[in-house]
């Protein structure tokens, strides 16, 4: 029964051209984007797919979804359909059901058919890359060094950053130690390093570096000299056979001459295990975009269970914005004590506290608190960042989305239980 | 089981504001039983509360007091849902369905296999005539075929109880006939039918009880008959009788002491007269 109200809710969509029109929204958003101007980096196009994909166009389906599924419940309501529905052998709960899972319906069939011609989009324009770009097509796992240390003489550190100078006068060494692989997979190590580069010669835009890459266990190393752009990482590659289960990999560099410098940190180098295609990667992109469609298609059904269909759509368009900034709103309180500082000088603060912001503070404080707590977290679901970095997306990630959104909407649909099966129809 | 269909025991409306503060008294202490197998008609002017009492009986309300049953099941129990079928008021349908795909989505929720939902769909399409409209979406119906869709969802349960708001609300002259025959024709097959209705023509045609309500209280309750009928007056109906044996007949009468009160030709309704020109022709 649930899934009859959910293929009912469905086909409303469908039989009302809401789906087509947001499909031709979405589609025409991607259509134009080849007309906007990017940068000269030949990966920019790429980047701006993505983003545009699951900022722009997840933002508008989001938004036509809300208007869906907050308005559906108080239609019916005003409608009178709803009499035929509660008239028949079904409980409240299994109609609020329907609804969500309709909506979830929607907004999978939605995301699936953008999703994959965006993917299309991207395979093809990514078919044309140059190799050193292809990074942002790959699903690559990342590794941070577990140590990292300087041999040999530190010129001086600034910022937290160690700057050693050239001609082996300081050696900069990371140490990987827990690289795990399997060696049966047709996988590949990479390491990238993001150094930032000086010279006493004046402003230089490449300094060669000496890399070492080498496994102690296994005695084996590579050493080769590469240039080092001061704006962009250089990539090494490490055959896959170099590299077994239980290995610690050093990486070791410096520069050539001993005009030149390079300044490093811990984060500086890392290891990329590139384990899966793009695809598998896009894929549980779209699943986690999907579940934050699941769960602010719950939060609308369960606003409009109780409120009337303007306010709802409003009140589920508020909850998916502050959803977005909780971390503001959860600071906030700093934010007025920041504002407080800035207006005046320390001294001036102390002696004399602007009593107002005090005391807005201390009122604040502890329901924006709650506020956060309560409000759905939508920051979890930004996949986005990994893509643009080509980083795998761990399936852990995608299981703890999975969990708070199963666990959130859960508790929406009991709420929304409660609430409509209290509800009279007049 | 049970013989009443339908029983009330103090039931009792009273809206109240957002404030819970109290608006209006919508039906107070209605004590109503409904056999099984009648035909009974709530009868009232608008806002007597024929609806609320509709709407208390099916859960779409909820009592401020008393408590009313269904087939000896509380009201708004699932259970019983099964065994209801219901036409409210107006013919409230999704109107980007079909007249087919309506009654295929009513029936999924009575959880009808799908080859008797099929069974089911032609019979009352058939039987509400619109067998050359069943795939034209209702958003193109006149009232009187989403009426007739109304009242077929009504009954694809094959319902033990009936309940109808103004049945024959929005059909011309000859649907409500029809309507009127189908109610006669749920009677026939043993069903109850509860018809909320202010066409008082309507209800003394087809129902055996009625209750009348006006401003949320019961005034008169009982069989149609009883309740008409002029124990004190007694008519004689009597063809091909000539003028002076009429006269002689009140000469009669009036020798008797009783008190002619009117000698007339009986006309039919005009109902009758619409049919009888619409049909013939």
């Amino acid at each position: 029964m649930t899934l009859t109200i959910a293929m009912n809710t469905l086909r409303e969509a469908l039989r009302k051209k809401t789906l087509h029109v947001l499909i031709g929204l979405g589609f025409l958003v991607m259509l134009i984007l080849p007309l906007i101007p990017t940068t000269d980096e030949p990966d920019a196009r790429v980047k701006m797919m993505l983003v545009v994909f699951f900022q722009v166009v997840v933002l508008l389906c989001v938004t036509g979804v809300i208007f869906l599924s907050a308005t559906s419940l108080p239609h019916e309501i005003e409608d009178r359909t709803i009499y035929g529905i509660l008239s028949k052998p079904i409980s409240r709960l299994k109609v609020v059901l329907g609804k969500m899972l309709g909506f979830a319906l929607l907004s999978a069939i939605l995301l699936a058919i953008l999703s994959l011609l965006n993917m299309a989009a991207i395979q093809y324009l990514a078919s044309n890359l140059p190799e050193e770009y292809r990074g942002i097509v790959k699903a690559r796992t990342e590794f941070t060094a577990s140590q990292f240390d300087i041999q040999g003489k530190l010129h001086h550190t600034r910022e937290g950053i160690a700057w050693i100078e050239g001609g082996r006068a300081g050696i900069a060494r990371w140490t990987f130690s827990d690289l795990r692989k399997n060696p049966a997979s047709n996988s590949a190590f990479e390491a990238e390093f993001r150094p930032k580069i000086e010279s006493s010669r004046g402003f230089v835009d490449t300094i060669p570096l000496v890399v070492g890459v080498e496994d102690t266990n296994l005695r084996w190393s590579k050493t080769e000299v590469l240039p080092a752009r001061a704006d962009k990482p250089f990539i090494v590659k490490i055959d896959t056979e170099s590299v077994q289960e239980n290995s610690i990999i050093y990486i070791t560099v410096f520069p050539v001459h001993p005009t030149d410098y390079i300044g490093v940190t811990q984060k500086d180098v890392r290891m990329f295990l590139i384990q899966k295609g793009f695809v598998s990667n896009y894929a549980k992109a779209v699943v986690i975009t999907f579940l934050k469609f699941l769960l602010i298609v719950v939060i609308a059904v369960m606003g409009s269970t109780y409120l009337s269909a303007p306010v709802s759509i409003v009140s589920a368009f508020v909850v998916f914005l502050c959803g977005h900034i909780l971390e503001y709103i959860k600071d906030f309180s700093l934010l007025i004590q920041c504002h407080d500082a800035h207006e005046h000088v320390l001294p001036a603060m102390l002696k004399k506290p602007n009593i107002l912001l005090v005391y807005m503070d201390y009122l604040l404080k502890k329901p924006l608190e709650w506020i956060s707590f309560v409000l759905p977290d939508f920051k979890r679901f930004d996949s986005l960042k990994f893509l643009l970095k080509g980083i795998d997306i761990p399936l852990e990630t995608v299981g703890v989305s999975f969990g708070y959104t199963a666990i959130y909407a859960g508790i929406c649909l009991f709420i929304s239980a409660i609430i409509f099966k209290k509800r009279e129809f007049f | 089981m049970d013989s009443f269909a339908v029983k009330t025991e103090g039931l009792t409306k009273i809206y109240r504001d957002f404030w819970r503060r109290k608006s209006s008294s919508a039906l107070t202490n209605l004590n109503l039983t409904i056999e099984r197998g009648e035909i009974f008609g709530l009868l009232g002017p608008n806002g007597s509360g024929k609806t609320t009492t509709v709407k208390l009986l099916l859960g779409l309300l909820f009592p401020t007091s008393g408590k009313s049953w269904l087939l000896g099941y509380p009201s708004g129990d699932l259970t019983v849902k099964r065994k209801i079928g219901f036409l409210p008021e107006e013919s409230y349908l999704y109107k980007f369905l079909n007249a087919e795909e309506i009654l295929d989505f009513y029936a999924k929720l009575f959880d009808i296999p799908k080859k008797e939902r099929k069974r089911r769909i032609d019979t009352l399409v058939r039987d509400v005539g619109l067998v050359s409209y069943r795939k034209r979406p209702l958003n193109q119906y006149s009232k009187g075929m989403l009426r007739r869709i109304g009242l077929a969802q009504a009954i694809i349960n094959d319902p033990e109880l009936v309940i109808l708001d103004e049945p024959t609300s929005g059909l011309d002259p000859i649907g409500s006939r029809e309507m009127k025959d189908l109610i006669l024709e749920f009677k026939r097959q043993g069903k109850t039918v509860v018809l909320s209705s202010h066409l008082l023509a309507d209800v003394q045609d087809i129902c055996d009880r009625i209750a009348i309500l006006n401003k949320g209280v019961l005034q008169v309750i009982g069989g149609v008959k009883e309740l008409l009928s002029q124990r004190d007056v007694i008519e004689f109906m009597v063809k091909n009788l000539s003028e002076p044996d009429i006269q002689a007949v009140k000469s009669f009468i009036e020798r008797k002491n009783g008190d002619v009160v009117s000698i007339n030709h009986p006309s039919s309704t005009l109902e009758e007269l619409f049919i009888n020109i619409i049909q013939h022709r």
